[in-house]
């Protein structure tokens, strides 16, 4: 009976809370074109200034930023740009795809059939968020 | 540590058919109401890309890709905004036919997306990438967040997970949530959790997390998560960076890692991340310590080092240490170099690796060229320098259509010499319709 009336309950306190924020979303699209690698230091003083992706370990850091203020990156990613490396099924390494663009920190740079194995020893925690429940067809081609 | 109730009728998630019926339902909505709409766009990007490459057996592949991504949405006259979003893939293989793998497809998302002006809330519904706290899956479902007072914001997510169930079944309803506490310039603290299904209904996975945004002072941010394993009953992952800009131009982080494999490695769906395949030591423990340094010169050069010591309870330890340079100047030329050492307690893991590459832009001409180099400190399978060798070229036939193409050259302990190709055709599109704009794909 308690669980219940906490169903009951709950969305209506959800809703009232909901109701009284009153936030100003984040822009949809960020209102100035921005084009390579961006320093949010250029225009941002506040958190946002924090999101500058010329920092070393920014690449490192993207997931968390994702997990936690996903809001911010879509004012300028397209969740494609997330699918080019994020992928359900995918048969060209990022690092193959936009070969182009040898700036950018796509993973799997080089001969990646041979690197993976060292990647897979020392720390194959990183392999899991992309391989270890999706795309992971290739890997049956030799770990059966 | 369960902020879940043991079990949500499944039944209800695995209805595909209504799904798929209430998602067509939703995008011809979408797709009306944004053509109605003051503000309409459709963007997108196609790209074909053609490659070449030679199998171990010496069996020419052709293989051709079609990548689509579109994008279109409205601004309605209250400020929401509605779209529809998707990305996929397919594939024919010019030269093999001689397996029925010569062709694949793949949808990556679909999915409509109702955004409203206030509270920074958004309802997704469809195949789509869901990122909060301890989620980063993608489900064919609903997601939901908006904020609440007083700095709390919540979100919450139910679907069906999409999974490639390559050896190992994956899980089947996959639901979860994310509440989140923060003063946006000085701190943000969330609670999420998920829980997925397997078929017959077990319990498949169970993980709670905990993540931290500290900015105490305007140089200093911590960002870090915990998360842990319900089933098991023990953490799965700490991870944790403290970043500091004492000066303008100076940036040094140091960050923690620590890895519970038999708490982490728990329902994979491929043998070769599962726990019983010898690879993965049940048991194991990683911790990695790093630290890393960049100073930002004048004239767009960037030099950074940095180091991070591996620890494991069973196996030996390692150390990964090296420093990077790098020059971005868009008009003149970007290039960088890093070299790194990897001193690990196996000869497999005692290496110098190298890259060096450069871009240079021409009008509408670009070249670039990338060396990724690893010098082994005892040969493998009799090599011991493994390396690959790409360059590239395009030339923009206009600010929407762009050809490119690039030659790889490599030689490692796999192959003896391989060389693939790759030429890929990109056109981007965008119309807009009053003020709306568009994003970056890149």
């Amino acid at each position: 009976m308690k669980s219940k009336i906490l169903i009951l309950v709950l969305p209506m306190i959800l809703c009232c809370l909901y109701a009284c924020a009153n936030t100003r979303s984040i822009a949809v699209t960020h209102p100035e074109a921005v084009s390579g690698i961006p320093d949010c230091n250029e225009c941002h003083t506040d958190s946002y200034a924090l999101l500058n992706h010329k920092t070393p370990d920014f690449f490192k850091r993207h997931g968390f930023y994702a997990g936690t203020s996903r809001q911010a990156c879509v004012s300028c990613h397209s969740e494609g740009f997330c699918a080019d490396c994020h992928a359900h099924k995918e048969e060209i390494k990022p690092a193959d795809k936009f070969a182009d663009s040898p700036e950018r920190m796509l993973p799997h740079q080089g001969d990646y059939i041979s690197q993976h194995k060292f990647d897979g020893r020392t720390n194959p925690a990183s392999c899991v968020k992309c391989h270890g429940r999706q795309n992971n067809q290739r890997c049956a081609s030799c770990h059966k | 540590m369960k902020l879940f109730p043991q079990r949500i009728s499944s039944h209800l998630l695995n209805s595909g058919s209504k799904a798929a019926t209430l998602l067509s339902f939703l995008s011809i909505m979408a797709i009306s109401t944004s053509v109605l709409a003051a503000d309409f766009s459709v963007t997108g990007e196609s790209s074909t890309i053609l490659r070449f490459r030679t199998t171990v057996d010496s069996k020419d592949l052709y293989p051709a890709y079609e990548y689509l991504k579109l994008n279109t949405s409205g601004k309605l006259s209250d400020g929401s905004t509605l779209g529809l979003y998707f990305g996929g893939w397919g594939r024919v293989d010019l030269g093999d036919r001689s397996t029925d793998k010569y062709s694949e497809t793949d949808l990556q998302y679909l999915y409509a997306s109702y955004r409203l002006a206030n509270n920074n809330t958004s309802v997704n519904i469809g195949r789509q990438f869901v990122t909060e706290g301890v989620a980063a899956e993608k489900i064919d479902g609903l997601y939901v967040r908006g904020d609440l007072i007083a700095g709390l914001s919540a979100a919450a997510f139910v679907g069906k997970a999409v999974t490639t169930e390559t050896d190992l079944q994956g899980g089947k309803a996959i639901y979860g949530t994310r509440v989140s506490l923060s003063n946006p310039n000085i701190y943000s603290i969330g609670l999420s959790a998920l829980k997925s299904e397997s078929s017959q209904n077990a319990r498949y996975r169970e993980e709670e997390g905990f993540d931290i945004w500290l900015h105490p002072v305007k140089n200093i941010e911590l960002t870090g998560r915990s998360s842990y394993n319900s089933i098991t009953s023990n953490w799965m992952e700490h991870s944790y960076t403290l970043s500091a800009t004492p000066l303008k131009n100076l940036n040094i982080s140091t960050s923690l890692n620590s890895i519970n494999y038999t708490d982490y490695f728990y329902h994979m769906t491929t043998n070769a991340l599962s726990l019983n395949n010898g690879f993965i030591q049940p048991g194991e423990t990683m911790n990695a310590l790093g630290v890393a340094a960049s100073y930002n010169l004048p004239k767009n050069l960037t030099l950074s080092a940095d180091y991070k010591r591996y620890s494991y309870d069973i196996a030996g330890d390692a150390d990964y240490y090296g420093i990077n340079c790098k020059y971005s100047s868009p008009e003149i030329v970007t290039a960088g170099f890093g070299m790194h050492r990897m001193d690990g307690s196996t000869p497999r893991l005692r290496y110098l690796e190298t890259r060096l590459y450069a871009l240079k832009k021409i009008g509408a001409f670009d070249i670039s060229a990338d060396l990724f180099n690893i010098d082994f400190d005892n040969k493998i399978s009799g090599v011991k320098d493994s390396f690959s060798l790409t360059g590239s070229g395009g030339y923009e036939l206009n600010k929407q259509l762009k050809l490119a193409a690039n030659v790889e050259y490599s030689r490692s302990p796999d192959f003896d010499r391989e060389v693939k190709a790759l030429v890929k055709l990109t056109y981007l599109f965008d119309t807009n319709i009053g003020q709306g704009g568009n994003k970056s794909e890149k």
